[in-house]
């Protein structure tokens, strides 16, 4: 509706014509009601929450503390060295994870669409994604047993076949990083294959058809016509994953957590829930939460940002 | 497609391709068939290391004592409530938003949908929430459970993205003939859409049954969802085998544990292949994009 028309109208046209909408759509405003509700409540309500950063809490006092102390617990987590070595611990397990578990998936739904045996094919497919829908206790539980160095099946071959003492692995910190990036290569590879998958379904085989003239073999045509092809998915998987970094797997860091490996598996989310809620400092872990959910925003707008500069693609 | 297929190049590639394969599907299934087999294995035999990949000394007594524990039984009971329970609202409350969201001309439908884009990359985080959880005084009861989770984002888009794909004629017609939304809702969109929302429904079911985090934060004992349980035993907060001989307990605990992955798991790896074409729309159905 543009503005002049709304001028001319008098006041009771006006608000007989809100009356006649209300009169014809107010059903479908009914239904909202209740998950709007729901939305400020349980959303946006914990979104503003988050001024308890910036104000002391006292038990019993309300959920949005007692008085305004500013910046306080920014300085005192900015000076602190548990933050620091959770932020660095963060970083590097994002980026080993993105680096690795980003490029494995493409790598297997180009390979996979190269099988031929359509049956063989579709066994692949929906045995490699079951794992997506496993509990992550259910994944470190596994992982626990299959790594138990009195029993498991792992220790078992290392010492039968190459003569290796047992490896405490669940427990040294060298080998955390490398179990929770390969945990995640095991349970999402095959999910996330099938979004590059149906992306190279839908390339034109037109496209093949010419490169096969050309005589390309089936490894140039994959270089040069289906990766090319899938570059836009790529993209836009590339900025959700960018954009997401920061949020790993929260869970399963804390079911991986073990006093013994806490150098390098405490991360951000680790140290809030340690600070907040085992130990109920609420602002200090709030402000931490309310830093790396900043960081996070910014991560996903201009990751995006660049990507529709670049590629044309974006995701909103 | 013409590919040349009988060039040594290509039957070389073929043969990586088949490796890959083969050693993804192992890598996949290696760790249940491993778990399945220390279940119904006998203890010593465990701990000798003679397992791997089929039970040695065949045995049920783990199931036999999981069966017996109460707490098991209460935590199994739990999971199932919750997951029902949860799934119910979820749906309902989920499916009562994406409608008139589904509507783009209804005014303020951008504006909710911006919140609610909005709301997916910027969340109160742990503390907000849990101060929230507990101010309602939600605390150690169900509703903690099911009530802060009721909505999905992503759940939501792909529904919207669904009812929007529903051709309008047909609603068209259906005002004409005199039902109002709410009609149209319940005897039109809802029976055009049980793939969408059988989708969504199992993506949702799946959240409640591995969920164990709320339950720590929120619940006491009694309440304990299944997962939770699980994680207790094998961080060994929770103790099992009290009515075994203590001289075994560590040797019993590890078929113990394998048993309890095993039941916990069971539903969906049983219903996984019948459910999984589900599964997979939600991916091609919605998009963030919208």
């Amino acid at each position: 509706m543009s503005v002049s028309t709304v001028k001319t109208k008098t006041p009771l046209q006006k608000s007989s014509t809100g009356k006649r909408y209300l009169k014809k759509y107010w059903q479908l405003y009914a239904m909202m009601l209740l998950p709007i509700i729901y939305f400020i409540l349980f959303k946006y309500v914990p979104m503003f929450g988050n001024i308890l950063a910036f104000r002391r809490y006292r038990p019993g006092m309300g959920a949005y503390g007692t008085e305004w102390v500013g910046l306080r617990y920014f300085k005192l987590f900015w000076g602190d060295p548990a933050f620091w070595r959770a932020f660095r611990n963060t970083l590097v397990l994002s980026l080993g994870n993105l680096l690795i578990n980003f490029p494995i998936p493409i790598f297997f739904a180009i390979l996979l669409n190269e099988v031929r045996h359509e049956k063989f094919k579709k066994a692949v497919q929906t045995i490699s994604y079951m794992p997506r829908f496993i509990s992550t206790v259910v994944v470190i539980a596994i992982l626990g047993e299959m790594l138990s160095p009195s029993s498991g099946l792992i220790n078992q071959l290392l010492q039968d076949v190459f003569g290796i003492e047992p490896i405490y692995f669940m427990n040294e910190p060298g080998w955390f990083r490398i179990l929770y990036i390969f945990t995640d290569t095991w349970q999402f590879t095959g999910w996330t294959a099938i979004i590059y998958l149906a992306a190279i379904t839908s390339i034109s085989n037109d496209l093949f058809e010419a490169a096969e003239i050309d005589g390309a073999s089936r490894i140039q045509q994959i270089f040069y016509v289906t990766i090319p092809s899938i570059l836009p998915t790529i993209m836009v998987m590339l900025i959700l994953n960018v954009g997401r970094m920061l949020s790993l797997g929260f869970e399963k860091v804390l079911l991986m957590y073990t006093p013994s490996n806490s150098e390098v598996s405490d991360i951000i989310d680790t140290l809030v829930y340690r600070t907040g809620l085992a130990n109920q400092n609420y602002s200090y872990a709030t402000a931490i939460g309310l830093f790396s959910g900043i960081i996070g925003v910014i991560l996903v707008t201009s990751s995006n940002a660049l990507s529709r500069k670049f590629t044309g693609d974006s995701i909103y | 497609m013409r590919k040349k297929y009988n060039t040594p190049g290509s039957v070389l590639f073929d043969i990586i391709i088949y490796i890959v394969m083969i050693v993804s599907l192992i890598v996949c299934l290696v760790p249940f068939i491993y778990m399945f087999a220390v279940s119904l294995s006998n203890p010593t035999a465990i701990i000798n290391k003679e397992v791997s990949l089929f039970p040695v000394g065949l045995t049920f007594s783990a199931y036999k004592q999981i069966f017996t524990y109460p707490n098991f039984f209460n935590a199994y009971g739990n999971t199932i409530f919750y997951t029902v329970v949860g799934t119910f609202i979820s749906l309902v409350m989920t499916t009562l938003f994406a409608y008139p969201l589904s509507k783009g001309f209804l005014k303020g439908q951008k504006f909710i949908m911006k919140m609610v884009v909005f709301s997916m990359f910027f969340s109160g985080g742990l503390i907000p929430n849990y101060l929230l959880v507990s101010s309602l005084k939600l605390t150690g009861t169900v509703w903690a459970m099911l009530l802060p989770f009721a909505i999905n984002q992503f759940n939501l888009i792909i529904l919207i993205n669904f009812f929007k794909s529903i051709p309008t004629e047909i609603e068209e017609a259906a005002l004409i003939d005199g039902l109002d939304y709410f009609g149209i809702l319940r005897k039109i969109i809802i029976p055009l859409s049980t793939a969408a929302i059988a989708t969504v429904g199992l993506y949702t079911a799946v959240f409640f049954w591995n969920d164990w985090f709320n339950g720590l934060i929120y619940l006491n004992t009694k309440q304990f969802p299944v997962m939770l349980f699980l994680r207790n035993i094998v961080n060994g907060t929770a103790m099992v085998g009290d009515a075994a001989g203590s001289a075994d307990k560590t040797t019993i605990a590890i078929s113990i544990k394998s048993a309890v992955i095993i039941t916990s798991t069971l539903p969906i790896i049983v219903l996984y292949p019948f459910l999984q074409k589900y599964f997979v729309k939600g991916l091609t159905v919605g998009s963030v994009k919208g």
